[in-house]
């Protein structure tokens, strides 16, 4: 192969201050991934005994590791310093690659992504075509079928979870499976593996294709389980999803249909985990309203991943499913302010729905002239009134440690996060606020 | 294709907010990378599809969010010339600007399927270059602070004097001290050009920050 490449990526890095992944360089140049590994190996390498201008690295490793008496399969991009460390930590390490050189030493790996997005947003089409994962089974659905699935999708069948298809079915994006979770496993995995969502928590919409076929349903059930333990991995690239599960027709196993893109899915396969899944996959009794979602947002969540859409059908709500383990939930998060979050409980998404005026508990000082006259100030609890868009930004306790702005729409992930933390907090709040709501009247 | 004047108010006020929004997210990632404050008060949020650090420190963000809802009504008519992020040392003289030039078309054209898109590939690719700014950049001394300049075309100061937009946050017009480094080197770093505005951001660094 010529050296031509050396020069090319010597101009990314230090001309253009670029960060040069390994997944931005076979795009930009055309070639396999490993080539683009070997081309970023041989340059490092390269530049190292030439000893020039300072360069970082990053690097890919995959392999088996024993966490607490758990064996996983750990993927991690780490550092170049911390690589000797990581790699003795593992026990058999499956693959290290170089992952992205650049000239700048970064401080956390939120620009890796960033990297890479817009790359791969350009070739949606073919962002696998250089890639080294395949499966000879996933093909992508042509347009005349997805409508035909459709259209079949009304008619419910008894065995599987199904709901009628979005309207406004846009087959242009790819629907992929979601990992399943019940929603208490989704709080304590949130606040458990908080860092390692990377702040983000992708919700996208379950959509339900009506024909499953045993083979795919079979395979979702396997995966369910590997696409989970991701929680567990420190892949700093892909963003983590949280799926949650909305109310339906019990069903034991699996259902949505899966139509995942070669890389993904065979990623997947690649990466078996074998995480507990007791706390994940807890079944929730109450169900939940899954938003309606525009597909047009999945559309605009590119990269790589497996969705569920389902649409939102409206006497769920109130159903009390019984026990089901894989009963989940997708919720898209919006990055445009007309989009709501719906609240995580069910009670707190009743009030959401209705947008009400309602009562909550407020801290409250009060001062009065007690039998001695004298002057006594003393804090309670009482009842206030309040609507529905205040709440979605303002706690309900006194003195958040993260006090959300009223007003700003800047701080979009400000009001998530704020939902977030409410939504726990709120529900005990209209709990509360109804059984001191006795005792307040007066 | 809507062709829209400045008159417009509803879209002026539009693409302030785009850059409001973008100005915020730009200074807290700029404090987080040039360590102005400890990484341990910024948290990953999401923005344009994104990992950003913010800050969650309270008044941090209060100030932030004050300082640019003053200055929203600038870019709104667009007298905002350039909003510099300035970055002292322990004398209070500036080490590093980092400077946002921005100036709108005076016709705004847009065609509205692609251009939120574009433009926030556009801010993707600030921001991507903030995060990596620290290639070129020498490192600060400890204990560095930062402020909000705003340089504004013609005298549209005098409005703003008159009309406090936030009660308590006062406006002052910078001294010398403040504005004016030794020896500055000049490192562009982005520009981009688009249908609402034109923006560019370049970093004055002193040339010995001790």
């Amino acid at each position: 192969m010529d050296e031509l490449y050396l020069d090319n990526i010597d101009e990314y890095v230090n001309d253009q201050d670029k960060i040069v992944t390994y997944k931005w360089l076979s795009l930009t140049l055309g070639v396999h991934v490993n080539t683009a590994k070997q081309m970023l190996f041989h340059y490092l390498d390269h530049k190292r005994k030439e000893s020039s201008a300072q360069l970082h690295a990053t690097y890919l490793v995959s392999g088996r590791c024993v966490d607490n008496g758990q064996a996983s399969h750990k993927v991690s991009v780490i550092k170049e310093d911390k690589l000797e460390d990581f790699k003795s930590k593992m026990s058999l390490i499956v693959s290290v690659h170089v992952y992205s050189v650049q000239k700048a030493l970064l401080k956390d790996s939120g620009p890796l992504y960033s990297v890479d997005y817009d790359a791969v947003k350009d070739n949606m089409k073919n962002c696998s075509k250089y890639s080294a994962i395949r499966c000879a089974g996933a093909v992508p659905v042509s347009s005349v079928e997805q409508t035909r699935e459709i259209q079949r999708a009304p008619s419910p069948e008894p065995e599987s979870k199904r709901s009628a298809m979005n309207g406004s079915a846009h087959q242009a994006s790819k629907p992929s499976t979601k990992p399943q979770k019940g929603i208490m496993g989704m709080f304590a995995s949130k606040t458990s593996s908080k860092n390692q969502d990377d702040g983000k928590e992708v919700k996208s919409e379950q959509k339900e294709e009506a024909p499953v076929d045993d083979a795919p349903k079979s395979k979702p059930a396997v995966k369910a389980n590997p696409m989970m333990n991701f929680f567990g991995s420190q892949a700093a690239k892909k963003p983590e999803k949280t799926v949650k599960q909305e109310e339906a027709p019990p069903s034991s196993s699996s259902v949505e249909q899966k139509r995942p893109q070669p890389e993904e899915e065979e990623k997947q396969a690649a990466v078996v985990k074998p995480k507990p899944k007791d706390t994940q996959k807890e079944s929730r009794s109450k169900t939940k309203r899954v938003e309606e979602s525009d597909s047009e947002d999945d559309k605009m969540d590119k990269k790589k991943r497996r969705r569920i859409k389902k649409p939102v059908s409206d006497s769920s709500d109130e159903d009390v499913i019984p026990d089901s383990p894989q009963q989940m939930e997708t919720r898209e998060p919006s990055p445009s302010p007309k989009k709501e979050i719906k609240a995580v409980s069910h009670s707190r998404q009743r009030d959401a729905e209705m947008k009400t005026r309602k009562r909550r508990r407020v801290l409250k000082s009060r001062t009065f002239l007690d039998e001695e006259g004298c002057m006594v100030t003393e804090k309670v609890y009482e009842s206030e009134s309040y609507s529905e868009t205040e709440d979605d930004f303002q706690a309900a306790k006194p003195a958040p440690k993260h006090p959300v702005p009223a007003k700003r729409p800047a701080s979009k992930p400000d009001e998530k996060k704020s939902q977030k933390k409410n939504s726990a907090n709120a529900n005990k709040g209209s709990k509360q606020a109804s059984i001191m709501g006795f005792f307040q009247k007066k | 294709m809507t062709t829209l004047t400045r008159q417009d108010l509803n879209f002026g006020q539009v693409v302030a907010d785009i850059l409001c929004e973008f100005l915020e997210v730009a200074i807290h990632l700029i404090l987080y990378v040039r360590e102005v404050y400890p990484s341990g008060i910024f948290q990953k949020r999401k923005k344009y599809n994104v990992p950003v650090q913010m800050s969650c420190h309270p008044e941090l963000n209060q100030y932030i969010q004050d300082t640019l809802h003053c200055v929203k009504p600038l870019i709104e008519k667009n007298d905002a010339e350039k909003v510099v992020v300035v970055i002292m040392d322990k004398e209070h003289h500036p080490v590093e600007r980092f400077v946002f030039e921005m100036s709108q078309p005076p016709l705004l054209s847009i065609s509205s399927d692609t251009l939120l898109s574009h433009v926030e590939q556009l801010l993707r690719a600030f921001i991507l270059k903030i995060s990596v700014c620290d290639a070129v950049l020498n490192n600060n001394p400890p204990g560095c602070s930062f402020s909000v300049l705003v340089h504004t075309r013609d005298a549209a100061t005098r409005n703003m004097e008159k009309v406090q937009v936030i009660k308590d946050f006062p406006w002052i017009v910078a001294d010398e001290q403040e504005a004016h480094m030794q020896e500055p080197r000049l490192i562009p770093l982005k520009t981009m050009t688009s249908d609402i505005v034109k923006m560019q951001l370049y970093v004055e660094e002193r040339a010995q920050k001790t």
